[in-house]
């Protein structure tokens, strides 16, 4: 089950490497917000996986939640100052 | 000769009664005007009386189910359930229900949440049934070899009326792989779709109708409506 | 000046998901001694609650709910609590934040009198934390200028 786990993880990681070129090369900001947003999907994830793969999954529970609520906040608080072309005041 | 004076006294008679006729029926008019001013006063009066206690009753009540959801979520997060931790949970529960108690639930009406929230759990499997099936139709779409995509635009107006229901109805549209929901306005939903499949899904309603149900909008008749006909029935009834 | 957000999607969202998540923040702070936590977390979670409710409902209706003075209130509050109980470990003759001497106060065993001096100290650190944060949020995005009443 272990190694179920551990191979699924790679597989993120790698499908994140993929995402990682739309981050850096996404012609304009918009590309680049929504890639770090995916990759935020992603990383959840993969915390819950090594919480699996450590045996402690109620710890990793907590940690990744917290991840989502930041991810969130950031792409509103990020699109909300994309909306106001450049200046939020 | 006689005749003449007969037929004058005649109408002379006839002006008196009709000057008569035309004061007798303004004083009625003045009469009804004053009594329907006045009950249009009290009728406020009462009304106001009745919105406050309503609002100190919604009030009350938000605070306490307010209380009761956080003191749950509190409940399954903590996986301790001894004295300390539990009241530790119950004062926590209470002090964020005090600073945020018209937050949750703003345009709640009383008596409905129980049901409410019956049906929301009756239509969440539902709609894990439409993601599941959206799922595989765009699957099979965009790993065919041709790629038959059609993108478009929908826009279309809901029967929905509060903001609950339109974000409910959004975020569905949106979940199901296929259509994203971009903008409302005006209750107006400007919806991307991704072929005509989906499209026609979409404006067939039937997902508005569930979520329709769910919220228990758009089904029922307008009190006010009725209220609003009756005077002139009964203007009509009087005529006859 | 942040504006009212015009898209009602996100206000709705944030309005229904702000006391849950002011409910997690409290909950890390609470069992900071038994999962990933603490003070300085909690407090940071409690603070981009209420950076959400800005950027989804504005700064003014933020403001009529938290003012600027209740949130400098706050801050000195958090730094009262944690000073003031290592003071009060001082006056029980111990050392400075000495928590084994709150136990001739409290009448519980010495391991617990320890617990509860923590957690109260981590109390301290959260509200401070959230309080400085959410300060620091409002001054860099107004600029610094006060909110001008007649220029509405």
């Amino acid at each position: 089950m272990d190694t179920f786990f551990v191979v699924i993880g790679m597989g993120l990681c790698i499908l994140v490497l993929f995402v990682l070129y739309r981050v850096v090369y996404g012609p304009g900001v918009f590309n680049r917000v929504a890639a770090l947003s995916a990759i935020g999907n992603k990383t959840l994830i993969i915390l819950l996986i090594m919480g699996f793969v450590y045996h402690r999954v109620e710890m990793f529970i907590d940690i990744s939640m917290v991840y989502a609520l930041l991810n969130f906040i950031g792409t509103i608080a990020a699109s909300k100052y994309l909306e106001m072309e450049g200046s939020i005041s | 000769m006689e005749v003449t004076l007969l037929i004058e006294a005649m109408d002379t008679s006839v002006g008196l009664l009709e000057d008569a006729r035309k004061k007798a029926v303004e004083l009625l008019d003045s009469a009804v005007k004053l009594t329907s001013e006045t009950r249009g006063v009290e009728e406020k009066k009462i009304q106001a009386i009745l919105k406050g206690a309503q609002e100190t009753k919604l009030e009350f009540l938000n605070v306490i189910a307010t209380f009761i959801i956080l003191f749950g979520f509190w409940v399954l997060l903590s996986g301790k359930y001894d004295f300390f931790h539990l009241t530790l949970g119950v004062i926590c529960s209470l002090l964020v229900a005090f600073l945020t108690h018209d937050l949750l639930f703003a345009n709640a009406r009383v008596g409905d949440a129980r049901v409410i929230f019956q049906r929301f759990i009756m239509y969440v499997p539902w709609l894990l049934y439409q993601i599941v099936s959206s799922n595989i139709h765009v699957a099979l779409v965009v790993l065919s070899r041709k790629k038959p995509i059609d993108p478009r635009i929908i826009r279309f107006k809901t029967k929905l009326e509060s903001d609950i229901s339109w974000v409910t109805l959004a975020n569905s549209i949106t979940l199901t792989p296929g259509t994203i929901t971009m903008d409302i306005k005006d209750g107006e939903f400007f919806v991307h779709a991704l072929d005509k499949k989906v499209a026609d899904d979409l404006h067939a309603g039937e997902m508005e109708d569930r979520v329709a149900h769910v919220f228990m909008e758009a089904d029922h008749i307008y009190v006010q409506d009725v209220l609003d006909v009756a005077p002139i029935f009964g203007e009509l009834k009087k005529g006859l | 000046m942040i504006q009212i957000s015009d898209d009602i999607i996100i206000k709705t969202l944030a309005r229904v998901l702000v006391p849950f998540i002011l409910l997690y923040a409290l909950y890390v702070i609470m069992h900071g001694h038994h999962s990933p936590g603490g003070g300085f977390q909690g407090g940071v979670i409690l603070g981009a609650s209420l950076v959400l409710l800005v950027i989804t409902h504005g700064l003014k209706d933020t403001q009529k709910r938290i003012s600027e003075k209740s949130v400098a209130i706050f801050s000195s509050l958090g730094v009262l609590i944690y000073a003031g109980i290592g003071v009060l470990c001082l006056i029980l003759l111990g050392n400075f934040l000495d928590y084994s001497k709150l136990a001739i106060l409290l009448n519980v065993p010495l391991a617990q009198a320890r617990s509860l001096g923590i957690l109260g100290v981590e109390i301290g650190v959260g509200l401070a934390v959230m309080a400085v944060m959410f300060s620091i949020f409002c001054n860099i995005a107004t600029g610094g200028k006060q909110a001008e009443e007649d220029n509405d």
